[in-house]
């Protein structure tokens, strides 16, 4: 089954899975498949990179997680965002803002 | 880290993989559900969802790095990446591993040797509180005089030092009554020599106090060799009769396997050990203070007593004596004695001579280390690419520099180990090099000391080259990652910073170990330039010893002439065996190169006792022939003739370097002389005076490196005496000569044995073997270090150069001529050569005197030696840098610019 390969850009990844979190607490599946749906089968995580950045944030502290049953009644563990990971994402909206504004620029000008 | 918090890691560790198991599991679920409801099939769903998740195992890996748990798989993953990229490069690791096994291997090999002979406790009870008793004279500084027995009986009641003091009386004996006539080592004690050592036999008993009596002990312990020697391992032997100088004793113990003597004997291990009180015949009688026959004592210490204490309360009660008995301690004379440990007295000056090829090991180890860091270095630079990239992708400077480093250490481990097996392999060859005089081989095992040396050795072997180059490549991968490619400079020029100091602390150490080899090779020239005062070419010397049976009236050889006799008969005989040029007797003190000669005081007619030091000689019984078999050429006066016998005028030959210290400048020859002191004049015991009838040059009996010792002979038809050596000037080959003198001598007597027949070419061969042990593997040790060195700085100038060839070809096309482009690289490698030999001068300097006592005739700071070494190396390690800057000197100027 060949699909084309678009990988989520490292760095990008964290701000994706915090707006995912954003709009209420999830499962790792159920992360992958809503940045799929919503991005239109063009951004596709890779299970291999997000386990360790749900990790990784939950270390940081960004996110929480809790073992809960999900909507097919099967164990799973939900993540959820914390006030820190609150804040993370609305520095890393800023961050990715500027930075597209500024590519944008920059591709307008060299047009 | 405590028991616990590390039980509690690992459960955590659990914890968390089954938490990750769980939820992977779930998300594979959910995935295959969804691919169902898709419409895929049940197996293509299932792997479709597992597919996603690419290699599970990496992913849950890299997971659990997070935790600071994952340290522990951190260190496995960095072990299997270093196993592949050893793998990868073949070459390096051979050369590698090659190179440190060397090194550690010949470092754990002395290791074991000096932790068997200096390290590891004798194998007794409270092995600290056992010493040596020496008796010196202070005046004449002679050490090591002997003991009477009433200066043991004071020292063992009175002296408040020793729980216990036995007499070492070594001896060789006559084993008669077996199929020929054997020579056993024999080793006089007191009845609580074994108590005293806490030693327990095999078989039977020891001995008590219950076997304590004026003579000998009629039962008698023996060795398990001779046991399995001469009884075949007789379970039955105890109460056994032998026979041995033709007493009868009864064997009433063995001892086991691993006991030894813990001391110095004639010729070997003990074989049989008897107890005795040394007051009643064979021994001197009436016991007197002044008799000082026994060769030493052993005592043990009382418990928490110093060493320091005891000597000092042992100088206190010396004083004491000699305030009581003013005759038989005359204060000039200086008496003294000294408590030396038994670990240490047994082990002598080679102490010196083990430290110093421990520390030449070592030496060679360290500069296998630096040569291994700067291959490292230079092999840095071809992983560039590597660790850009892996600091790239962000891997932290210290996970980089803990992978390095694993690599250096597994190398430095595989090596360790193979180091380990290869001794363990050729454990016994490896022994067969070692100085014969050596003790304690036997104690020679791979205990858990050794094991432990192995590895820590190892372990800071992987440090020390690994360390200071992982770190370097670190740093200059973060360096050259932030450039981006931009291939030059400044991390590189760092590095070869650092490696030519490498190179120049490499020349330093070699310099050092080239300049103690260089100090023993002169040394051993010396040595070999030594006139040894005799002619060792076919000349064949054999042992023979009459019997001294207990009671002297048992004794068919008890009337001088009878031993005269015996001692005319066996030269008649000899002499005319085919093959003889000439023959000779002598006593066993005139035999040269052989065990220690001792030497005894004597007194000159009309010279006052007190006035100077005590004079002392060694004194041997030798047959008229003695110097004409030898070649000893004669000074002045006369041989000994065959009427120098018990009835003709006592008599005696001295040696030049006994005339020159007492008879300077006039004629020594009829001047007279006593042999023994005593004060008092009157005494019965007076040994009578004897003129000197000539003067003989000297020989070195003690050794080349010794010095000449002065000699009196005494004419052996006068004083016959029971040990004897039998010298055969041979026209020819000596071949199986021993074996008639065997059959003439037994002809005359089949009880007397004949032994230690060797021709004296081959003593001094064994003599130079002992002396040439440590120089020939510092030697090697010296040319290994010289050729790592050289290949050390070839590398480096290899690489600036190879780095260069863009500025040479410039400056060629400049109009540089070679010569210039030579001079440049002169002027670099002079300057690496240069600071190196500065440094490995003064680090000599500081080191060679330990070398001391292994030196003859060369100060440890000989201005030729250090000069002449220095020079060869400077001209070796400037060659080898040379090669590279010629070839740099080829290069097209124009291939040259395009370089990089």
């Amino acid at each position: 089954m060949l699909k084309p390969k678009s990988d989520v850009l490292q760095g990008t990844l964290a701000l994706l899975i915090l707006k995912t979190l954003a709009r209420g607490e999830m499962h790792g599946y159920g992360i992958t498949l809503h940045i799929q749906r919503v991005s239109s089968d063009v951004l596709r995580v890779e299970e291999g990179s997000l386990y360790p950045a749900l990790h990784r944030m939950e270390q940081d502290g960004w996110i929480s997680a809790e073992w809960g049953m999900s909507e097919n009644n099967r164990r799973a563990r939900y993540y959820r965002l914390t006030a820190t990971g609150r804040k993370q994402l609305a520095e890393e909206e800023k961050n990715w803002a500027r930075l597209t504004e500024a590519v944008a620029s920059v591709l307008q000008f060299a047009r | 880290m405590s028991l616990l918090s590390r039980f509690k890691g690992l459960l955590r560790i659990n914890r968390l993989e089954r938490e990750l198991d769980d939820e992977l599991r779930s998300h594979i679920e959910m995935r295959t559900q969804d691919n169902l409801a898709s419409g895929m099939s049940p197996d293509e769903a299932r792997y479709d969802a597992r597919r996603r998740f690419g290699n599970s195992t990496l992913m849950k890996e890299d997971t659990r790095a997070m935790d600071i748990i994952g340290w522990i798989e951190t260190i496995g993953q960095n072990l299997r990446y270093a196993a592949r990229m050893l793998r990868r490069s073949p070459g390096f690791t051979f050369v590698a591993v090659l190179t440190l096994a060397l090194g550690i291997g010949a470092n754990v090999a002395i290791f074991t040797v000096v932790h068997a002979v200096l390290l590891q406790p004798l194998p007794f009870p409270h092995p600290e509180q056992l010493v040596r008793v020496y008796d010196d004279i202070r005046s004449s500084n002679t050490h090591d005089v002997g003991m009477s027995v009433p200066e043991l009986w004071d020292l063992r009641d009175h002296s408040g030092v020793f729980q216990d003091i036995s007499v070492l009386f070594p001896a060789d004996a006559n084993l008669t009554g077996g199929d020929h006539p054997e020579r056993i080592e024999f080793l006089g004690t007191s009845p609580n020599y074994f108590t005293l050592l806490g030693a327990r036999p095999q078989l039977g008993r020891v001995f008590t106090a219950a076997d304590a009596q004026p003579g000998f002990t009629l039962g008698v312990v023996i060795s398990d060799a001779f046991w399995h020697r001469t009884f075949g391992a007789d379970p039955q032997v105890l109460g056994r009769k032998i026979r041995v100088d033709n007493d009868i004793y009864g064997i009433v113990g063995v001892m086991p396997p691993g006991f030894r003597h813990p001391g110095r004997t004639l010729g070997g291990d003990v074989d049989m050990w008897a107890a005795a009180g040394y007051s009643a015949a064979p021994f001197p009688t009436p016991v007197i203070r002044a008799a000082r026959f026994l060769p030493g004592a052993m005592g043990r210490l009382k418990p928490g007593l110093t060493l320091a204490q005891a000597q000092a309360q042992l100088d206190s009660f010396v004083a004491q004596l000699a305030r009581q008995f003013p005759d038989e301690y005359p204060a000039a004379a200086g008496w003294s004695l000294r408590l030396v440990p038994t670990q240490e007295d047994i082990v002598g000056n080679l102490r010196t001579e083990l430290f110093v090829l421990f520390a030449a090991v070592a030496f060679v180890l360290l500069i296998a280390c630096v040569n291994l860091a700067n291959l490292l270095l230079a092999r840095s630079a071809s992983r560039r690419r590597e660790i850009a990239i892996r600091l790239a992708v962000g891997a932290g400077r210290s996970r980089l520099v803990a992978q390095l480093l694993t690599e250096s250490l597994l190398l430095a481990t595989i090596s360790g180990a193979a180091a380990l097996f290869t001794v363990i392999w050729l454990k016994s060859s490896l022994l067969r090099f070692a100085p014969a005089g050596l003790p304690r081989l036997n104690e020679v095992t791979l205990n858990p000391a050794v094991l432990l040396f192995a590895f820590c050795i190892s372990i800071l072997t992987g440090v020390f080259f690994g360390l200071a180059p992982a770190l370097q490549t670190a740093h200059a991968g973060q360096i050259i990652a932030l450039r981006e490619g931009s291939q030059s400079s400044g991390a590189s020029k760092h590095q070869l910073k650092f490696s030519r100091f490498l190179v120049a602390s490499e020349i330093a150490l070699s310099l050092v170990l080239l300049i103690g080899a260089g100090l023993l090779l002169r040394s051993f020239w010396h040595l070999l330039e030594v006139r040894p005062g005799f002619e060792p070419h076919h000349l064949v010397t054999t042992k023979i010893w009459l019997a001294v049976p207990n009671d002297p009236l048992e004794d068919p050889y008890r009337l001088p002439e009878k031993r005269a006799a015996f001692h005319q008969e066996i030269l008649r005989r000899v002499s005319a065996l085919p093959g003889v040029e000439q023959a000779a007797l002598g006593n066993a003190a005139s035999l040269p190169m052989d065990a220690r000669h001792f030497q005894l005081p004597f007194a000159i007619e009309n010279r006052a006792l007190d006035s100077e030091s005590t004079p002392v000689a060694e004194i041997a019984s030798v047959a008229p022939a003695y110097f004409s078999v030898l070649k000893t050429p004669l000074i002045s006066g006369r041989f000994f003739t065959d009427s120098d016998d018990t009835k003709g005028q006592q008599v005696a030959l001295i040696d030049e370097t006994l005339a020159r210290r007492y008879w300077p400048g006039s004629e020594a020859v009829g001047q007279r002389l006593r042999l023994g002191i005593r004060r008092n004049q009157a005494s019965a015991s007076q040994s009578p005076w004897l003129t000197i009838v000539g003067v003989v040059a000297n020989i070195k009996s003690d050794g080349f490196d010794a010095a000449s010792a002065p000699h009196i002979y005494r004419p052996l038809y006068q004083v016959p005496t029971y040990d004897g050596v039998v010298y055969l000037r041979t026209t020819s080959d000596p071949g199986s000569l021993g074996e008639a003198v065997r059959a003439e001598v037994q002809g005359v007597d089949p009880t007397i044995p004949v032994f230690g027949i060797r021709t004296m070419d081959l003593v001094l061969a064994t003599y130079l073997a002992e002396r040439r042990f440590a120089l020939n593997l510092i030697a090697v040790f010296a040319t290994v270090a010289l050729l790592l060195a050289s290949i050390g700085i070839y590398g480096v100038m290899a690489y600036t150069f190879s780095r260069r060839t863009n500025e040479i070809g410039i400056r060629i096309a400049m109009g540089a001529q070679r010569t210039d482009i030579l001079k440049i690289a002169f002027a670099e490698g002079a300057f690496l050569v240069g600071s190196g030999v500065l440094a490995g001068l003064l680090g000599s300097l500081a080191l060679t005197r330990f070398l001391q006592s292994m030196l003859f005739d060369v100060k440890p700071s000989d201005p030729a030696t250090f000069g002449a070494i220095a020079a060869l190396l400077a001209a070796v390690t400037l060659f080898a840098c040379f090669i590279p800057a010629r070839r740099a000197t080829r290069v097209d100027p124009l291939i040259a610019l395009r370089h990089e």
